[in-house]
Formats: C-alpha cells, sequence, structure tokens
C-alpha cells in the first residue's frame, strides 16, 4: 500500500491510475460526509429522560484498570436509587407528586478524556439534573470541568485529591475526605504506636509515592504530622513510582538500599498487588507496611495469599464501623449484589446519592442551581461515614476523619484506629 | 481542467458552509461536541498523510506533537496570550519537535523509522510525566477566564481541519508533494532523479506536526484539563495512523473519512460497547492490508465504478 | 553503596537478562529468517500468559509444565497465522511496511479477543514457589526469576544447537544471510519460513507463560516487552542468537544500574531511548561493531 509493487500493490496502482478521473471521485466523496455528520450526531440522543423521571447521571469505569472500585461504586448507588424508588421516589414540591430517579449510566473504560466527554454528555443530551463520578484522582480532574460549564452540580465519589477544589468550581463536591488527612492520620496512628509502646521512637520511614496529586497529598500529610511532632520518626526515602508499571524492582532496590524500618506506599489496586508481589520477592522485612488507602481488598488477597497479613491501611469507611446503619448497609449491599462490601468503595457512592436525593428535597424543584444550593446546606445525619455526619464543606468536599484496618489472618480484618472505633489491637511491628 | 478543479472546490466550499451553519439551526450542545472532536481528528488525520500517505513514512509518534501542541498552547492561554497566539505557539513548538526528531530518524527506512519513532513517543510521555513545571503526572489546568462559549471552539476547530484540507490538496498538487510521492514509490530512484529526500521527509514531518500540534492545542483549551497518560498516549499515535489508512491512505478525502468514522462512530461505539473497538480497527487494519490498499476510498471508488459501468452495459444493451 | 549491595544489583541485573532473553527469541526468529518485525509477538505473549494461567487455575497443572506444554500449541497456532495471513504479503529481504501493519492489526485484535474473554482485571498465577526467596549469605534472590533464567540459558543454547547441527538450522541460518541465494541453493524456502514462523511464535508463547510466573498481566500486556524484544533485536545484531543474549545483558545491565542515578519513575524511558540510540547509531548492533562482514547483495 505504501509502496506500488507486489501483488496488492499492483492491484492498488491499477485502481488509481483510474483514480485520476476526478469527477466520480470527488463527486461522491462530500455527499457521503455530509450525510454522516447530520445523521450521526442525532444519534447520541437515546437516554433523554421524560418528565416523569429524575435524571441522575453516573460516569464510572467498569472496565480498564480501575474496573473494580468502579463496579463497587455502581453497585453503591444503584442500591440507594432502589431504595429511594421503593419509597416512591423523591418528593418534588414544585411538581407536587413524588417522581422516581432514573440512572443514566455511562462506562468511562478509567479513560480521562472519555469521561470528561461523557460527563459532558449527560450533561447536556440527556439533560441529568446531577452528575456522580470520577472515581480516581485523574478522571476526576478531568470531569471537573464540566459542571461549572453547564451549571449542573457532580459529585464525585472516588476523588480525593484536594487541588480539584481549590480551583474555585461553584458545582463540585465530594464524598471523599481529602488525602492529605489520610497521610496525617497514618502518621498519627503510627505515633499511637510508639505511645503505646509498640514502636520504637526514631524510626526511619521508606514514602513509595504514586505519581499524582493522590500521593503527593499523602505525602504532604505525613510530612505535616512529622513536623508537629519532631523526634518520632525521620523519612528516610521518598520517590514517585508511575502508576499501571508492571515493574517496581527498580524502585523497590532503592526502597531496600534505604535500610528504612517502615514502608509507607501510596497505591492504586492493581499497582499495590504487583508491587507487593515484588517486594515479598525481594525478600525484605519492615515493621509496618502500608499502601494507603488498599489493603484489605479482596482481589489483592486472592493474588497474595498470606503476604498480605498485617498490612495496614487508611480507608474511608469500614464496614465493621460500629453503627447501626452501617449494618443495616452491609446486610442490604449483600442482598443487592451477593457478596460483602468490598474495602470503602461502595459506602461513599451510596451516602452520595443519598445526599443528592435529599438535596433535591429540601430545593423541591428540578431546578439544577437550586439543588446545587441545598447541596452546600444538606447534612445527612445518618450517614455510614466515620463521624455519621456528612456536610459538604465549604470547598465542596466533606472533611470526615479515616480509620486504619489492618489485614489479619484468614482473611479477618480489624479497625484497629482511631481507638474508640476500634474492633481489636494493633499488630505491631509484624511478626517476621 | 479548470472547470473540473472549480466544481470540486465549489463542492467543497458547500460542505464547509453547511457545517458553519449547522450549529445555528438548532443542534444541541452533545452534536457539536461530537462535530468539533471530528473536526480535530479530521486534522490530525490529514496532517499524518502528508508524511505518511503522500511521503510514505509510517509514524507511531504523532501523539508526541499532539501532546506537546497541547502543552504548549495551555501553558499559552494561562500566560495571557490570545487564543490563536497560542495555537500558533503550539504549532511552533511541534515544528522544533519534528525536527528534533526527524534529523536522526529520518536516516532509517521503513520499519525502522516505524519502530523508532514509537521508542521516541513512550520516551517523550514518561519525561512529561515527571516533569514537575507542567504539573507531572497529576496534569495540567487552563484557568478559564469567562464563561464558556462552545461555538467558539467549534468554529476553531473547523477552520483549522479546512485549513488542513488546503495545505493538503496544495501539497499533493505541488512539486514538493510529486517529490514526496516519488519518495514514497522508491527512495534511491527519487534522489537519483534530484530529490533530495532527507530535506523533503523533514519538511512533510514540519507540516504534519504544526497541523497536529495545533489540533492538540484546540483541544486542551476545549478539555481544559490535559495529563501525560491522556495526549502522549500510545493510543492516540495509533489512533492518528489508524484513520487516514482506513480511511484511505495516500488520498485527499481518505483521511477526512477516516477521521469522521473515528469521531462520529467511535463515540457512539464506544459509549454501546466499550472494548470491541480494538477488535474493529484491528480486522480493518488486516482487511485493507491484504485486500484494499486504498481503504475506504478505494472501497467506495470500486462500489461506484462498478455501478457506473453496470449502467453503461445496460445503456448499451437495452 | 556497599559490595554486597553492588553484587545484588549485578545479579539482579543478570537474572533480568534472562527474562529479556527469553521474551525476544521468538521475535528474533522471525525477524532475522523473514525480516518481518511481528508486533503481534506481545499479543502472543499475553495469550501464552492466559494459556499458563488457565491450565494452572483450571487443572492444576504447574506453570512451569504449563511453558513447555505452551510450546507446541502456539507452534501449531503459529504455522496457521503464516497460511493464513503471513503468507499473502510480500516479503523481501529488506522489513516492509506491509508485514509491520498486518501484524499490528492482529496484534489489536488478539488484544480485543483477550478482553473479550478474560475481562479488563490484571490476573495473576500464585504458587507457592512465587513468593519464594532463596537466600545466600547476606543477598536474597526470588526463585522464579532463578528459574525463568535456567529456562533461558537452555532455550537459547537449544536454539544454538538446532541452528548449528541440524538441516533445518543451516537452511534458516542461509535464509536470514539472503532468501534468494537460498531458494537458488535448493532450500524450500515457504516451508522453511512457516516452520520458522511457528516456531518464532511458539517460543513467544511460551516466554509469555514464563513471564506470567513473575509479574501479573491483563490483555495489553506485552506492549512494553514488544519494545524491549526489538531493543535487544537491535543492540545485539543478527549474526547469531549469541545477539540476543549480549542485546539482553546490555539492556539488563543499563536498565538495572540506571537506577542508582535516575528517579524510578524515568526507567521505562530507558529502554525507549536506548532504541532510537541504537537504530541510529548502531545499525549492526553492537556485534556489527567489531564484526564488519561484507554482506551479500
Amino acid at each position: 500500500m505504501f509502496r506500488r509493487n507486489g501483488v496488492a500493490g499492483e492491484r492498488a496502482l491499477a485502481n488509481c491510475a483510474k483514480c485520476n478521473l476526478r469527477k466520480s471521485n470527488s463527486l461522491s466523496r462530500p455527499w457521503i460526509l455530509l450525510l454522516l455528520t447530520l445523521v450521526l450526531p442525532g444519534c447520541g440522543k437515546g437516554n433523554k429522560a421524560g418528565t416523569n423521571e429524575i435524571a441522575v447521571g453516573v460516569v464510572l469505569p467498569i472496565t480498564g484498570r480501575e474496573a473494580k472500585p468502579g463496579q463497587f461504586q455502581r453497585e453503591g448507588i444503584e442500591l440507594a436509587i432502589q431504595q429511594i424508588n421503593q419509597n416512591g421516589g423523591i418528593l418534588v414540591r414544585d411538581l407536587d407528586k413524588k417522581l422516581p430517579v432514573k440512572e443514566v449510566f455511562y462506562d468511562d473504560g478509567s479513560d480521562q478524556a472519555k469521561s470528561a466527554g461523557l460527563v459532558e454528555r449527560a450533561m447536556t443530551s440527556d439533560n441529568v439534573v446531577a452528575v456522580l463520578g470520577g472515581y480516581s484522582t485523574a478522571l476526576g480532574e478531568a470531569e471537573s470541568v464540566m459542571p461549572d460549564r453547564y451549571q449542573t452540580p457532580w459529585i464525585t465519589t472516588g476523588a480525593a485529591a484536594s487541588t480539584i477544589f481549590s480551583r474555585g468550581y461553584q458545582y463540585i463536591f465530594g464524598t471523599l475526605s481529602p488525602t492529605d488527612l489520610l497521610g496525617y492520620t497514618t502518621a498519627e496512628f503510627l505515633g499511637s504506636l510508639v505511645d503505646h509502646g509498640q514502636l520504637q521512637k526514631g524510626l526511619k520511614l521508606a514514602l513509595a509515592l504514586e505519581n499524582t496529586d493522590h500521593g503527593v497529598d499523602y505525602g504532604k500529610g505525613i510530612g505535616k504530622w512529622i513536623e508537629e511532632h519532631p523526634g518520632y520518626f525521620a523519612v528516610a526515602f521518598s520517590e514517585k513510582f508511575d502508576l499501571g508499571s508492571t515493574d517496581f524492582s527498580g524502585l523497590l532496590q532503592k526502597v531496600k538500599n534505604a535500610r528504612a524500618d517502615i514502608f509507607l506506599a501510596d497505591a492504586h489496586l492493581q499497582d499495590y498487588i504487583t508491587m507487593h508481589r515484588q517486594y515479598m520477592q525481594t525478600g525484605m522485612y519492615h515493621e509496618m507496611i502500608s499502601y494507603g488507602a488498599r489493603g484489605p481488598e479482596s482481589d489483592a488477597r486472592k493474588a497474595l495469599g498470606d503476604a498480605t497479613n498485617y498490612i495496614f491501611a487508611g480507608i474511608w469507611w469500614s464496614v465493621k464501623l460500629p453503627y447501626p446503619q452501617v449494618k443495616k448497609f452491609a446486610a442490604d449491599y449483600q442482598a443487592s449484589v451477593g457478596r460483602p462490601p468490598d474495602s470503602w468503595y461502595p459506602a461513599t457512592a451510596y451516602d452520595a446519592m443519598r445526599a443528592l436525593g435529599t438535596a433535591i428535597e429540601q430545593a423541591g424543584s428540578l431546578n439544577k442551581t437550586a439543588i446545587r444550593d441545598h447541596l452546600r446546606t444538606v447534612e445527612l445525619k445518618d450517614s455510614l461515614l466515620p463521624g455519621q455526619v456528612l456536610r459538604f464543606g465549604q470547598n465542596g468536599q466533606i472533611h470526615t476523619p479515616f480509620v486504619i484496618v489492618q489485614n489479619e489472618p484468614q482473611d479477618k480484618v480489624d479497625i484497629v484506629y482511631p481507638l474508640d472505633a476500634a474492633t481489636g489491637e494493633a499488630i505491631a511491628p509484624k511478626p517476621r | 481542467m479548470k472547470f473540473v478543479r472549480n466544481s470540486a472546490v465549489f463542492r467543497f466550499a458547500l460542505l464547509v458552509a453547511i457545517l458553519v451553519v449547522l450549529p445555528l439551526l438548532g443542534l444541541g450542545p452533545n452534536a457539536v461536541r461530537l462535530l468539533f472532536v471530528t473536526f480535530v481528528w479530521v486534522t490530525v488525520s490529514i496532517a499524518w498523510n502528508i508524511l505518511g500517505g503522500f511521503g510514505g513514512q509510517v509514524s507511531f509518534g504523532f501523539a508526541v506533537f499532539y501532546g506537546l501542541g497541547a502543552y504548549a498552547a495551555a501553558l499559552a492561554v494561562n500566560s495571557g496570550l490570545h487564543t490563536v497566539v497560542a495555537l500558533l505557539l503550539a504549532a511552533g513548538v511541534a515544528m522544533l519537535a519534528s525536527f528534533v526528531i526527524g534529523l536522526p530518524t529520518f536516516r532509517l527506512r521503513g520499519p525502522y523509522f516505524a519502530i523508532a519513532t514509537i521508542g521516541v513517543s513512550e520516551a517523550v510521555r514518561v519525561v512529561m510525566t515527571n516533569v514537575p513545571m507542567t504539573g507531572g503526572a497529576s496534569g495540567y489546568r487552563i484557568l478559564e477566564t469567562g464563561p464558556f462559549r462552545q461555538l467558539d471552539h467549534f468554529y476553531i476547530s473547523l477552520a483549522l481541519a479546512v485549513l488542513a484540507m488546503a495545505a493538503s490538496v496544495e501539497v499533493r498538487r505541488s512539486k514538493f508533494g510529486l517529490a514526496l510521492l516519488a519518495i514514497r514509490e522508491d527512495e534511491d530512484a527519487a534522489s537519483d532523479l534530484g530529490v533530495n529526500p532527507f530535506r523533503a521527509k523533514l519538511l512533510a514531518h514540519a507540516l504534519a506536526a504544526a497541523l497536529t500540534g495545533a489540533a492538540g492545542g484546540v483541544y486542551a483549551q476545549y478539555a481544559a484539563f490535559i495529563h501525560p497518560q491522556g495526549v502522549f498516549a500510545f493510543s492516540i499515535g495509533v489512533a492518528i495512523l489508524l484513520m487516514p489508512i482506513i480511511g484511505g491512505v495516500g488520498t485527499i478525502w481518505g483521511p477526512v473519512i477516516g477521521g469522521v468514522v473515528y469521531g462520529l462512530i467511535h463515540d457512539e461505539l464506544v459509549a454501546s460497547f466499550p472494548q470491541l473497538h480494538l477488535l474493529i480497527y484491528g480486522s480493518l487494519l488486516i482487511l485493507i492490508v491484504l485486500f484494499e490498499p486504498a481503504g475506504l476510498v478505494g472501497l467506495f471508488g470500486r462500489w461506484f465504478r462498478t455501478l457506473a459501468s453496470a449502467r453503461r452495459i445496460r445503456a448499451a444493451n437495452p | 553503596m556497599s559490595a554486597t549491595d553492588l553484587l545484588n544489583l549485578l545479579i539482579a541485573a543478570l537474572l533480568l537478562a534472562g527474562v529479556y532473553a527469553v521474551m525476544s527469541v521468538g521475535m528474533t526468529i522471525i525477524y532475522g529468517v523473514m525480516k518481518i518485525v511481528n508486533l503481534a509477538h506481545a499479543g502472543f505473549l499475553m495469550l501464552g500468559a492466559y494459556f499458563v494461567y488457565e491450565l494452572y487455575t483450571r487443572l492444576g497443572i504447574d506453570p512451569l509444565l504449563g511453558v513447555f506444554l505452551a510450546f507446541p500449541v502456539f507452534f501449531f497456532i503459529g504455522m496457521a497465522v503464516h497460511r493464513i495471513l503471513v503468507r499473502r504479503i510480500p516479503t523481501s529481504d529488506q522489513p516492509t511496511l506491509t508485514s509491520l501493519l498486518l501484524l499490528f492489526g492482529l496484534w489489536l485484535v488478539l488484544q480485543n479477543l483477550g478482553y473479550l474473554v478474560w475481562g479488563n482485571s490484571d490476573r495473576a498465577i500464585l504458587t507457592p514457589r512465587t513468593l519464594e526467596v532463596l537466600e545466600v549469605g547476606p543477598m536474597g534472590f526470588p526463585t522464579v526469576r532463578l528459574v525463568v533464567f535456567a529456562v533461558a540459558l537452555g532455550a537459547l543454547a537449544g536454539l544454538e544447537f538446532v541452528l548449528h547441527k541440524t538441516w533445518f538450522g543451516r537452511a534458516v541460518r542461509a535464509l536470514m544471510q539472503n532468501s534468494d541465494a537460498g531458494r537458488i541453493v535448493g532450500i524450500n524456502v515457504d516451508r522453511t519460513a512457516r516452520v520458522a514462523f511457528g516456531v518464532g511464535i511458539a517460543f513467544s508463547g511460551a516466554a509469555g507463560g514464563l513471564l506470567a510466573m513473575l509479574y501479573s498481566f491483563s490483555p495489553d500486556f506485552g506492549g512494553p516487552f514488544l519494545l524491549r524484544a526489538f531493543v535487544i533485536i537491535v543492540l545485539g545484531g543478527l549474526e547469531s542468537f549469541a545477539g540476543v543474549a549480549v542485546g539482553s545483558l546490555i539492556l539488563a545491565l543499563v536498565e538495572t544500574f540506571s537506577i542508582l542515578a535516575l528517579p524510578a519513575s524515568y526507567q521505562p524511558a530507558i529502554a525507549f531511548s536506548l532504541l532510537v540510540v541504537a537504530l541510529v547509531a548502531l545499525p549492526g548492533g553492537v556485534a556489527g561493531l567489531w564484526n564488519r562482514r561484507p554482506r551479500l547483495a
């Protein structure tokens, strides 16, 4: 095709000789194109909601790298919608009736550009009153451009980087507490172990941070605590790595060379699994190990078996929290999808949908700006999240405390911090 | 001859006029977005075709220019420069990069050049993921001042696509274009005949890079957030290559059809069947390589010629 | 850096070279004999990985055994691919773009088939051997890497034997130098090419299985390995399969020791940069530098 030789080439050459009849060529092409450009954009209108329902857009990855967490979050949202609709829907005062919620779902395949485009599509041709979505920071960043453009509220259930919320956008909200608080709480937890005599003072930390805002925030949070509490820990090594690598041996070699006592990484689920497998293969030992917000996921347990024991994680929610609404949620979720909630993923999504439903009800209409105004003041007093109260902060992000969980042998998980919510004692240092 | 050329120009102008008027006739914002994306794809498709279709140099690495253009335009806009100036800057940066890349790699022939471009593309992506000035892996955001005017972006992208088309036609008609075609057929023979292949390839590369960089800049201004795993992705380089090949490599309208197919159909396809697109493009590529190197254009051409000859036969044998 | 650390790094590099060698052999054979850049190599690496994974999870077959079983299975798959697709395109003594694009298309198709059958999530093979570490004094080496290294040595040795001691091997070497001359001398070029293609894909599939013991994999597994394989081919030159060993060693050493100077996140760029440098500056590979043999036209 590039050289006019060989069998295929000869055919092409013969064709092209005839190609020089410009009439037959330029006649057909522009009209075909015109037809396509007129017909195809019109096809994008499949999901328009009728006036007898409230359309809510949901844009999450259920394929691609972030497929598993995205799927869990979708399940959380759908459970909430199902429960709302079982009650007849949301009462819209202005229309004097209860309307059911209709989910308009798009899979963004863990792709940032696609994600932004799908949110835009939902907000325009599907005419949703709000969009839930944005699992993981990069997708959240890309999507966060759209809400203010189309004046449609957007709640991220999976992006925690504070940078998203520092840009002055007026239509964005998030049910994930900021990542720097995660780092801070992690260091605080380790500090409490020192205070209880389980760890010595002055231990060295090795940090491996994912090369995103999430990782940067995590590192900052840890650094802040260390600065406020001199003498407890020292950072011996800190480096960033790219998400999605297959081989972390270079990074782990450097961690080995640093000869630290505690290994703290901040990674996504796949990278956690890959990195920890290679960590085990280096034969290293650290007194405490954490992968940020990852630890108890069942995929990791399956892939690594006993190697995941004693890993601790700082997460936004745990099924072990001693609140009655958590027990009920766990039971409802199990009944609806046939397995227990995996780590924290479904909970933040579930509560986001509930907060949205409440805000719509309080607004009394389907006006998007009114809904936004009421999201700013909404308060969910039976929230699943730690602290039991969901309230969006000034910049749209909530600020609930984190819980630290630790993996125990035989697939058990315990909350080990804060102590008033603990279901078991922390095991530190890790047994060899 | 002149009459035929003018009538083709007239038809093209009519198409453009219709596209200009279309959004004002009440096309929704989602349709405008789809067309915007299509124009961007058409631009890069035409650009790639200048080097790859006319010149026969298959590069997998056009994502570099797309991404550099996106970042250059984003940085420019954030520094307060006007949109068009930002796009010119984007084109300029991409052009510069094309020289840096082309000087060592154009000494290579055929697949060696193609593989080298893969290496360059991925290396640039890794570096950009780590450079702090542009935000590294966290991405870079354009601070939007003022309300979002979707139609502005629509018309800029349309204008760029028209510009690309004009450039493509002009190259094809010129002596430079002839030199490129000669290089494609047989680089040594062309050089024996007095063409300077190295210089011609560099020039074509520069023009293609400039258009691609500008397209990246147009995209960046719309999306307002770009990150290296997005704009420098290998899959973008692959897409830029697939479009003209599927449409009809080396032709004028082939890249346009390829861009339209990719922009409009891909969007719908991906929303409904998220994971089938590789299968479709891969199979199309295989079929095109084996049976119809002139892509969809060749297919249409054959179809119309069959119809025309059937008509002639029927007319001759009533 | 202590001497132990340095030694540790050196041995890690050596083991990595073994992994790289085993992964490039398949592509080298096909490139050497038919001058085809087999981009679908990445797809077959992926299929090999899933093949071994399925044998292990469904039938409990040890992954190492699975790798040996992959060899004949992928041999026939390779011959089939050659008969259906590769045979139809013109080949020459220089690589063609047509073959490049054809096999690229095949790679896309294989990737998608992978998605459809196995979905997008990462899989991994977990055996008691996976997390085992062999302790030698203060140093520790992952058992799986030692196993892969041993297999790599065995494969390369076997290949050298076939190439130099069998008629088929001589035919392959002849074709690597000049296929037209080979035809004149009486070699059945088409049949030799088909068998060579089969052997190449067989190695790809088996290598994929070996890689599955080391890394987790998903349908777009193979991309980074593909480029590294090409670096190795270019670096090592094509004079013999010892070139693969040389190329693998160079790449592994550069990658392993570069982490001392560069942040870990820049590491992928090394292979890619080396590729460009190698293509531009060392067209005959490292071997070509001290081995300037006149080539037959």
